[in-house]
């Protein structure tokens, strides 16, 4: 397991230098720079803004200035925003869409698992089939139309209660969170829905039940200890994917529910090609999400013994 | 006669699909005596593991569904229990081991705590005594390093070596009778023969019956005391093994062995195949159910079903043949197995 997690962590430092180096490459083969504004430029303003920020030397020299900035935790300072350094808008910021996002892939997970078992358990009966509706409603609707409807949901909510119970918009308290959290889990709680769902049904006619129902265990038992277990794992095998899925559409949640996320920042930095920005935060959130996949990952070794052991 | 320890009763079983109703055991009756070896034995979708598994209250229903018959263990029924009186017996009085040893065991939990398992729901053991009695029977079963094999998981086992843990598994509560269906099929030939002496010493030590389910002769000459040959979801004929492999009466059974390599097989005795398939269990015949295939076949045969016939009157020897009625000429040389095929009518 140690070797594994080993080889897993290399292999992920791996992937983040590759994307750092896309990135990096992506940035300066989009045509215009973060310098043209529609204020015009005088050549020798231009010269020394350049000079700033390092964009008059040629493109290998500043690939390596970028890396070795970047191995020291250093991601420059922003092209728009007056002398804020990218970390600091990592470190004001992230906590927030971190917050957001791993709550969204708790519920989705938990949700998924407990819905699939459910729909396996009352298979063509009615339950099922008013939640495998509501997953198909789940997987094709985008996530900015539930929350759009979340929102208005929420101000319903606070009119009839007569006073604003559980906050529209922001962020601070776990009432700003529960909402944007749930809405941003949705759509991947339906596909872990799904996948429980089929998953369940396979176990349930695997050998091994049979064994378990001829050594005479209660259903019960069989349900929790035989079956539940082994269902769980084709569903852990997504969810280090679908947590990349959750963090990008994590992006228009933020928007919708005023949430001062990360996302917001580097959509602005697309915008206005805010190279620093731009570079700074998709090397930190591709590290992010390389780490947590890695982390499902161990997680699932510790399920599967046929992972853990090998 | 002995006491029987399970006495089956006419039972049947369908299944019911998109296709129709399967009608997969069709009135099937036998019994276990204690200490015995029952084969049944049959090729494949005759009905021999459904009949077993509905015994255990294990076939999926729906869409299986038990229509009729009964069946007593020590006398108390069987059939149509909850899943709770079920598991009075169930692994308890017996214990059942499976085809594939490779997907029979659960892939995420230990073989030991599997075991353990067992024990933990029938005795009320505590986890620790049930392991270390898991690794007692895993020792018993022959597994070297037990205590160690114990804490590993089936991926790391193989298939002669899981079958042993499933068989362990099975001997948890000391059952009177094991039901093994298809223990070697799965397995290589080296190791079926070890799997078979491991079963059949256990039987001694434990003083257990089985209820052995094959398709291969080699192994019901090997292991079994009776024998029920079963076709089509009926048994078409029962007796002691010496009678099913010398005298035997029914014309499914004479195919059975002619299509059965032997040692004395040489170039002027060829294995001879049983030309055609079995019925459509969708729609079973009303006649007997080897009709279509029976080089003896007789007009009456096709739309009267042939009753259980005892063929002599000291032995339990029976026959579900209209040749060994009691109303039926006597026909000498039926019990000359090199009948050919030629003379069946066509099967197709
Ligand atoms: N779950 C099921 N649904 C429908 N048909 C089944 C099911 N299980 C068994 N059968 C049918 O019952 C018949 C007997 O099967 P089985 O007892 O498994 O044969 P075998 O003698 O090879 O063990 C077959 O025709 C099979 O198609
Ligand atoms: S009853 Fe008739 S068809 Fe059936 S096995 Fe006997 S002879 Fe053949
Ligand atoms: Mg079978």
């Amino acid at each position: 397991m140690l070797a594994y997690t080993f080889k897993r962590l290399l292999a992920g430092v791996v992937t983040v230098w590759f994307i750092a180096t896309a990135t990096f490459i992506a940035m300066h083969s989009v045509p215009g720079d973060p310098l043209m504004n529609d204020k015009a430029v005088t050549a020798e303003i231009r010269a020394n803004l350049e000079k700033k920020y390092g964009l008059d030397k040629s493109g290998p020299e500043q690939y390596l200035i970028f890396m070795s900035n970047m191995l020291r935790g250093d991601f420059g300072i922003s092209f728009t925003q007056q002398n804020r350094k990218v970390n600091d808008i990592i470190r004001d910021h992230f906590p927030v869409s971190a917050t957001l996002g791993l709550l969204a892939v708790f519920f989705a997970a938990i949700g998924g698992i407990v819905w699939g078992a459910l729909t396996a358990i009352y298979r063509n009966r009615l339950p099922d089939i008013i939640i495998m509706f509501l997953v198909i409603l789940g997987i094709s609707v985008p996530s900015f139309v539930f929350a759009a409807l979340g929102q208005l949901s929420l101000v319903k909510i606070n009119q009839l209660l007569g006073s604003s119970v559980i906050p529209v918009a922001g962020w601070g308290t776990f009432g700003h969170m529960l909402v944007p959290s749930l809405v941003l889990g949705l759509g991947t709680m339906a596909l872990l829905t799904r996948l429980m769902r089929s998953s369940m049904l396979e176990v349930v006619n695997e050998d091994y039940i049979k064994t378990a129902k001829a050594k005479g265990l209660s259903p019960i038992r069989i349900f929790f200890k035989h079956q539940l277990r082994n269902a769980i794992l084709p569903v852990l095998t997504v969810l280090g994917p679908q947590i990349a899925a959750i963090t990008t559409g994590g992006f228009v949640v933020e928007l919708v529910f005023a949430i001062p996320g990360l996302g917001r920042y580097f959509v602005q930095a697309v915008q206005q090609l805010d190279y620093t920005v731009i570079m700074g935060t998709t090397v930190f959130y591709g590290a992010f999400l390389v780490f947590m996949v890695i982390l499902v990952d161990i997680i699932y070794g510790f399920v599967d013994p046929r992972v853990r052991l090998q | 006669m002995t006491d029987s320890i399970l006495e089956v009763t006419d039972l049947s079983v369908e299944f019911a699909t998109y296709g129709g109703r399967v009608k997969a055991v069709r009135g099937v009756s036998f019994d276990v005596k204690a200490g015995e070896t029952l084969a049944i034995v049959g090729e494949s979708g005759c009905g021999k593991s459904v009949t077993v598994q509905s015994l255990m209250g294990i076939i999926p229903m729906p869409p299986g569904e038990i229509t009729g018959g009964v069946a007593k263990l020590n006398g108390k029924d069987i059939l149509g229990l909850t899943s709770k009186e079920a598991n009075e017996f169930r692994g308890v009085k017996i214990g059942m081991i499976f085809q594939d040893p490779m997907t029979s065991l659960n892939p995420t939990m230990t073989i030991g705590d599997q075991i353990a398992e067992t024990l933990m729901v029938h005795r009320g053991m505590g986890k620790k005594d049930a392991f270390d009695r898991a690794v007692e029977l895993l020792d018993k079963t022959k597994i070297s390093e037990a205590a160690k094999r114990a804490k590993q998981y089936p991926f790391e086992f193989s298939g002669g070596m899981l079958q042993r843990a499933m068989i362990a598994q099975s001997l948890a509560c000391n059952p009177s009778l094991l039901i093994a269906d298809e223990p070697t099929t799965a397995l290589d030939v080296t190791i079926q023969a070890q799997i078979l002496e491991l079963m059949s010493e256990l039987q001694r030590t434990e003083n257990m019956s089985i209820i052995l389910i094959t398709h291969d002769l080699a192994v019901v000459a090997r292991m079994a005391d009776r024998v029920a040959v079963m076709y089509a979801g009926q048994i078409v004929e029962s007796g002691t093994v010496d009678e099913i492999f010398y005298e035997s009466a029914h014309p499914y059974t004479l195919g059975l062995r002619a299509a059965m390599p032997s040692n004395k097989t040489t170039r002027e005795k060829k294995l001879t195949p049983i030309l055609g398939s079995p019925p459509d269990l969708f729609h079973p015949p009303t006649g007997c159910g080897y009709f279509a295939r029976c080089p003896y076949a007789m007009k009456s045969c096709e739309k009267m079903l042939p009753p259980e016939c005892l063929l002599t009157a000291e032995s339990n020897h029976q026959s579900r043949c209209w040749l060994q009625h009691p109303d039926a000429p006597e026909v000498q040389e039926l019990f000359q197995p090199a009948r050919t095929q030629e003379e069946a009518p066509d099967a197709g």
